[in-house]
């Protein structure tokens, strides 16, 4: 059986426990010790409490009244929390409109359609440029539409109007575009493709600016021309390259800015 | 303990809206349950007196801190009894505190220096000596604990609460109080 001690005792006292009281009831040691704990403390005598009458209050209040400042209620400033109010809505207002503009740039960056620059860079490089007029040329798209143009000025009718007068215009469109191509070629350090452009843009130029008009001499001369250097054939395997080794003409082109 | 008066929070709110006179009703109400609990542990009328206008002085100025929620007459009490804690914390005046001896059997009457009340005159002066000079023997903390469980019928958290040290800290004081008067008053256990 295990006792209780004096601190439970103690606590027994002040605060009627039913543990204790149960070990009481069975254990004569510690009733014995509980009663002389009981027999102490009981015979405990303090100083009676002095009267105090019913005025006792009001004496203690008048002794320290004097002393005592007035409370005041805290202001509400309404100009000031009217405010505060505002200036709240106001932030909160002018923070959702940049949160909005933010997102909005973010979005139209993301949908902005992918303008693709300057071939033949390595993938990991940019692929975009600044918001200028940009003229896309693909390398495969401009040989196919340059083939085009030659076939048709190999076998245009020298003398008919109507066949010439496309051919120039044409010719202009590529003139353009066949020299960004070349522009990027040179950077690119590719002389082959450069001399094939080279010579492209002594043609287109001569379709698209012959002096006084495409006259069925000059259609002709520039046939022969054509036919002799073998512009058309070179043209078409660079093509044929091109289409074999790049990658989707959106991902892979030449071009530039105009 | 003290009880709540069921105005004691409108009053307080008027007092807080600038009523000052309004804290007089609240003196008036709990200033004798301040007395009571300030004479049990100063042990002193005068020391007693002090206490109770000290707590009303520091309770009028933490008036704002009071939370709505509590029982004013509480918390005025806990401000009384920690005034009356540092009553008898501080240094007393050399001949208004009996010298402590160390050994109870050595300690014939040393009665202090009191104003004596006709009740206290019918006690044994030697029986009230010796209850009074083992009870100032004990640490301020031990006394106002003891005081409070003995007397006051305070549980131990309110014990706790009102000399804001933790629950097993106060149950330690009134037990360490206890062992200490039952030692102190053994001699007169021979003569009664």
């Amino acid at each position: 059986m295990k006792h209780l001690n004096e601190e439970e005792l103690v606590e027994h006292y002040y605060k009627a426990d039913a543990r204790a009281e149960r070990h009481l009831a069975r254990c004569a040691a510690c009733a014995e010790a509980f009663v002389a704990l009981h027999s102490d403390l009981a015979a405990i005598e303090f100083p009676a409490l002095p009267n105090r009458d019913a005025a006792y209050g009001e004496r203690v209040w008048e002794s320290i009244s004097a002393s005592l400042p007035r409370l005041e209620a805290p202001k509400r400033n309404w100009l000031g929390w009217r405010l505060l109010r505002g200036l709240s809505y106001a932030s909160a207002f002018g923070l959702l409109l940049a949160c909005a503009f933010y997102a909005g740039r973010q979005w139209e960056h993301g949908h902005q359609p992918r303008v693709t620059v300057a071939a033949k860079q390595p993938q990991s490089q940019p692929a975009t440029r600044p918001p200028e007029r940009v003229v896309v040329v693909v390398l495969s798209d401009h040989l196919d539409r340059s083939e085009r143009l030659l076939v048709e000025l190999k076998h245009a009718d020298a003398d008919s109007e109507e066949m010439i007068k496309p051919l120039r215009d044409q010719a202009r469109s590529l003139l353009v575009a066949n020299q960004l191509c070349r522009r990027q070629a040179k950077k690119q350090d590719d002389p082959a493709l450069d001399a094939a452009l080279e010579r492209l843009d002594r043609l287109f130029d001569q379709l698209a600016n012959q002096p006084g008009g495409l006259t069925p001499a000059a259609i002709t001369r520039l046939q022969d021309q054509l036919n002799s250097d073998s512009l058309l054939f070179e043209v078409r395997v660079l093509r044929s390259k091109a289409m074999d080794h790049e990658p989707p003409a959106a991902a892979r082109s030449y071009g530039g800015t105009i | 303990m003290v009880r709540m008066g069921k105005n004691d929070h409108a009053t307080v709110r008027a007092i807080l809206a600038g009523d000052k006179e309004a804290y007089g009703a609240l003196v008036a109400r709990h200033g004798a349950s301040l007395f009571r609990v300030a004479f049990r542990i100063t042990g002193n009328e005068a020391d007693a007196d002090d206490v109770v206008q000290d707590a009303f002085l520091r309770g009028y100025q933490k008036l704002e801190s009071f939370e709505s929620r509590s029982n004013f007459g509480t918390w005025i009490y806990r401000i009384a009894v920690r005034c009356a804690l540092d009553r008898i914390s501080a240094p007393r005046a050399a001949g208004s505190r009996v010298a402590e001896a160390s050994d109870p059997e050595q300690d014939e009457v040393q009665v202090a220096d009191r104003a004596a009340s006709p009740e206290r005159l019918l006690l044994s002066g030697e029986i009230l000596a010796l209850q009074d000079q083992a009870l100032r023997s004990l640490t301020p903390m031990e006394q106002a604990a003891f005081t409070l469980r003995h007397l006051e019928d305070c549980s131990t958290e309110e014990i706790a609460a009102a000399l804001g040290i933790a629950p097993n800290a106060a149950r330690q004081a009134v037990f360490r109080a206890v062992q200490k008067m039952r030692s102190r008053l053994a001699p007169l256990r021979m003569k009664r």
